[in-house]
């Protein structure tokens, strides 16, 4: 644990997540943590946009890009704040999101449970491992675990509610973490 | 050089020897076999093959006399790692439960394409093969009329690219049952326009570039040498060549200007097909259902005649099999339903290709696995942070669960310069 609001940052994502199952929305949620404070929340929008490409993270972050060049400032210190940040989040970041983490230079993601048919932390690509061989692949500290049954029984409801046809959940979203 | 030799299907393992192909080494044991089901059931709960799913767990083999010999893989051992101390501690217990005496072996890295490549691969250790069972169109080549129409959208996408004095990268998504253009966009890292500016989301189809010209000429023959897959220039302005290029902007930024840094050109192009999809089909109640069933797990389209099987070939679960099944069939329910709805709107853009001018990162490759594109067409490598061959090679990772073919398209590098140099240079850098 990095910090010891860890388990408060969680619920948070957690509400979050739990924001998006109402809007009938595949149940991630997370916010974004600067200097012990929470600084910005998304959840998944992907049914309401249309877009499967709106992931919790990806709105958080659009929250952040927003209003930082509105406070004026410069994408050096855009990358500063970055650098500074730390994202809580319900599921393990997809590739994507994994990669757009490391584009941005983000401090570190902890997350709930893994992500294994898409995780980028890990379970099928390591986005947040550095690389020596390409600089501009910058690396994060990455946390896994925390408040995982909860994220899974999300998971678990939304699909049960989903598809009532299905015998059981058929997305195995989730071996719970152990690091 | 014909059209359709220009269009190189880049597959889903990277291309090897028949008799070379990779391996990586695993710990393995014999086992008694009366313990073999035992020991199976227990290995694939701890330690699960993840991208070896092809090896077989288990290697039989019958010595002179009639006996079995049954030998079974443990773990992956790390390189160049011959101690067992890597080895996760549930690992242990079952080997010294059972008195084993792990031994490094080569099994195959990737699953055979062939039967000719599995029929190698199981002279060092049993794998399975499972022939392809879905195939998009392409990838057993072009006809005349289709490369003619690939070439076309690429050198749109290449316009577009260089359209503004900055050469960036560009993204066309394209219907191709219809040869319709569905969105364009150029990277946004940069934007003169705000981002939430209500006109940059409502006009994504309008398509102010010219008509498509022939100023690329198909038919000139060129040289592919292997410096093709260094670009002449860095084209530094290019988001998926350098994705974390934009925290080097010194600049303070005015009102006006806006950076996004996940603004890249498919992204973008997502956006907009996504904003058309709602502005076409406003009214989502007839297909919401759907939507929530099959949001990331669809395996087929709505539309009966754009339909494909997006299902690995691999996959052996049953769950996912019957699933699929049901997704079917409940689609098949809902054509009859609402034939017409379903006819005229795919599920985000399935049915529909990418065209790129350069390779994308890997954050765009796994957004259009997300937004279910079906072929992606790129002119350009991308050798530092590409991910469909280059660094990662996403149309290959078989855990997800959309696979989109990729191909590249043959264009000389000059493509990117005729539009904005002096003639004389143009031709200085042609390939």
């Amino acid at each position: 644990m990095t910090s010891p609001n860890t388990l408060v940052f969680m619920e948070l994502a957690i509400q979050q997540a739990k924001l998006a199952m109402d809007a009938l929305e595949v149940p991630v949620g997370c916010v974004i943590v600067e200097d012990d404070k929470v600084i910005a929340s998304g959840r998944n929008r992907t049914t309401e946009t249309r877009n499967a490409t709106r992931h919790a993270e990806m709105e958080a972050i659009d929250v952040l890009l927003e209003q930082w060049q509105k406070n004026g400032l410069s994408m050096t210190e855009v990358a500063k704040k970055f650098s500074n940040c730390s994202l809580y989040v319900t599921c393990e970041p997809c590739i994507m999101c994994a990669s757009a983490l490391s584009n941005l230079g983000i401090k570190e993601v902890i997350y709930g449970c893994s992500n294994d048919k898409f995780g980028g932390c890990g379970s099928i690509l390591s986005l947040h491992l550095s690389d020596a061989v390409s600089p501009n692949k910058r690396g994060f500290k990455c946390a896994g675990g925390i408040l995982a049954t909860e994220a899974v029984l999300l998971f678990r409801t939304f699909y049960e509610q989903g598809n009532p046809k299905a015998p059981k959940p058929h997305r195995p979203l989730a071996h719970q973490a152990t690091t | 050089m014909t059209n359709n030799q220009l269009i190189v299907h880049i597959p889903d393992d990277p291309p090897h020897d028949l008799h070379h192909q990779p391996t990586v080494t695993v710990f393995a044991s014999f086992i008694n076999p009366k313990h073999a089901n035992q020991i199976v059931r227990r290995l694939n709960q701890i330690a699960p093959l993840g991208d070896l799913r092809h090896v077989k767990r288990i290697r039989k083999k019958v010595l002179e006399g009639g006996e079995i010999e049954l030998s079974v893989v443990l773990c992956l051992a790390n390189e160049g790692d011959n101690q067992l101390d890597g080895v996760p501690p549930h690992l242990q217990e079952i080997i010294s439960s059972y008195q084993l005496s792990p031994f490094i072996t080569n099994v195959s890295k990737y699953e055979a394409t062939s039967k000719e490549e599995w029929q190698e691969q199981c002279k060092f250790w049993p794998t399975s093969y499972h022939p392809r069972t879905y195939s998009i169109d392409g990838i057993t080549g072009f006809s005349e009329e289709e490369s003619h129409s690939v070439l076309k959208f690429m050198q749109s996408a290449v316009e577009l690219a260089t359209s503004d004095g900055l050469v960036v990268n560009a993204a066309v998504i394209v219907d191709p049952s219809v040869k319709q253009i569905i969105s364009t966009a150029r990277d946004q890292v940069f934007t003169w326009n705000t981002c939430k500016d209500d006109s940059f989301y409502r006009k994504p189809d309008l398509f102010n570039f010219h008509p498509i010209s022939n100023r690329l000429n198909p038919q000139k023959p060129m040289h592919l040498r292997s410096s093709c897959n260094h670009l002449k220039q860095p084209f530094t302005s290019v988001a998926c060549l350098y994705p974390g290029q934009w925290a080097e902007q010194q600049s303070h930024l005015q009102s006006s200007y806006y950076c996004h840094p996940l603004r890249h050109a498919a992204i973008v192009a997502i956006e907009s097909s996504a904003a058309r999809d709602i502005r076409l089909f406003p009214n989502d109640e007839g297909s919401k259902e759907k939507y929530l069933q099959l949001d990331h797990e669809s395996y087929c389209t709505s539309s009966p005649s754009k339909r494909q099987k997006t299902v690995s070939a691999t996959v052996e679960d049953n769950d996912k099999l019957n699933a699929h099944s049901q997704a079917s069939n409940l689609i098949e329910e809902n054509d009859k339903l609402n034939p017409n709805l379903l006819s005229e709107r795919p599920y985000l853009c399935t049915g529909y290709d990418i065209y790129l001018a350069w390779e994308p990162c890997t954050m765009c490759a796994m957004a259009l696995v997300h937004q279910r594109i079906r072929r992606i067409f790129y002119a350009f490598p991308n050798p530092k942070t590409g991910a469909l061959g280059s660094v990662h090679r996403l149309q290959g990772e078989k855990s997800l669960n959309h696979h989109y073919a990729v191909f590249r398209v043959l264009i000389p590098e000059e493509a990117l310069h005729k539009y904005h140099t002096p003639v004389a240079e143009a031709e200085e850098t042609g390939i």
